[in-house]
């Protein structure tokens, strides 16, 4: 990933203004902002993509190690992939499950903790 | 209000965020989906919007960077209010009746309470391997698992199973005694914060919403920080951003 560095940049500290990479773009604004529909009747496009929750990966060494390997490979390849191709109405839950052995949590843009009705 | 738009136009608008009215009126930034970017002012506050063109807008991996894109441009002359990534609205009368006058007071107390900060994020990142040797070298019931799964092949699988179970244990005690640690290290130089959930590998993630006054100090902190704990961990910083993470709290806090 490249990233700009600058000021005290160094092997321990890595510096950067603004997120450059797919990932460090979706920290930021995924999830993130505020949601204005207690106000007005919005649209929120149903971008969903799929991030790994390690918490639920230890079942056993066996789907650990495998999942080890898996994840330092899908990690970034498949957000860069769901990484927003796949829109509105979303939902392709199954494509993806398989992949990640089940181990993964939906986020929709600024849906964290709530319904996930859409308007319209 | 009349929006600049070229082709068919939905009378839908596209929201990046909230100024206070006044602060901004053209941007240069290419909006998402390429449309130009405006604002639509009302009761002394500005939504920063593009028109929506079609009611299937394809948004592309390149409208996550416009989108923040727009939200910086606006952070880098005034207190911004971020709004959630793909929020639509249907007309601009709809929005400044439902949100720049029916959500005024909420709006004016975002701003007030985000003046003058910035967001930091910050992650720091275990490297595995330290980690393992520390918790091998820590735990006599690991070492010794670890010896008789050494070579044992298939007839070691659940002696392998066990000593993955404990290890995953021992690492995730480790890393919420971490987490706390570091969180609390920078958060004294911060007016909030708010951390993401555990992910593998890692100590810390979070966004610190930070005073500028206070900004030398929290990178002091977060130098030394990182300084200390190397090379276990190795950390980002990427700002000062938008307040992304601490626009909601300052509305409508629904977590």
């Amino acid at each position: 990933m490249a990233v700009a560095t600058r000021g005290t940049s160094s092997n321990y500290l890595q510096r950067a203004p603004s997120p450059s990479g797919l990932a460090d773009v979706l920290d930021v604004i995924l999830d993130k902002g505020l949601v204005i529909d207690a106000y007005v009747r919005v649209s929120v496009i149903g971008i969903e993509v799929v991030t790994i929750d390690a918490r639920i990966v230890i079942a056993s060494v066996d789907t650990y190690l495998r999942f080890a390997e898996a994840v330092n490979r899908l990690d970034l390849q498949q957000t860069e992939r769901a990484g927003i191709e796949e829109l509105r109405g979303g939902g392709k839950k199954d494509e993806t499950k398989g992949v990640i052995e089940g181990a993964k949590e939906k986020v929709t843009p600024g849906r964290g903790n709530s319904r996930k009705e859409r308007s319209r | 209000m009349a929006l600049a738009t070229h082709g068919t136009t939905t009378g839908a608008l596209y929201v990046y965020g909230f100024v206070r009215g006044g602060a901004l009126k053209r941007f240069r930034q290419e909006g998402v989906d390429g449309a130009d970017v405006t604002v639509v002012e009302g009761e002394g506050i500005a939504a920063i919007v593009s028109p929506v063109r079609t009611t299937d807008m394809k948004m592309k991996r390149r409208d996550l960077h416009r989108h923040l894109g727009v939200i910086e441009s606006a952070f880098e002359s005034t207190t911004v209010i971020p709004c959630a990534f793909g929020t639509i609205v249907e007309s601009s009368a709809e929005l400044e009746d439902g949100v720049l006058i029916g959500a005024r007071d909420d709006l004016l107390d975002g701003f007030a309470r985000l003046d003058g900060k910035v967001q930091m994020n910050v992650k720091a990142t275990y490297d595995e391997e330290k980690l393992l040797r520390e918790i091998l070298a820590s735990d006599p019931q690991v070492a010794a698992l670890r010896e008789r799964t050494r070579g044992a092949g298939e007839a070691g699988y659940y002696d392998r199973i066990r000593l993955g179970e404990i290890v995953a244990a021992r690492v995730e005690e480790r890393t919420e005694a971490d987490t706390a640690r570091l969180a609390d290290a920078l958060a004294a130089h911060a007016v909030d914060v708010t951390l993401e959930g555990p992910g593998r590998g890692v100590a810390l993630r979070g966004s610190f919403l930070v005073a500028r006054k206070s900004l030398a100090r929290f990178e002091s902190a977060l130098e030394a920080l990182a300084r200390a704990e190397r090379p276990l961990l190795r950390f980002e910083a990427i700002g000062p951003l938008p307040p992304t993470a601490f626009a909601a709290s300052s509305v409508n806090s629904r977590g």
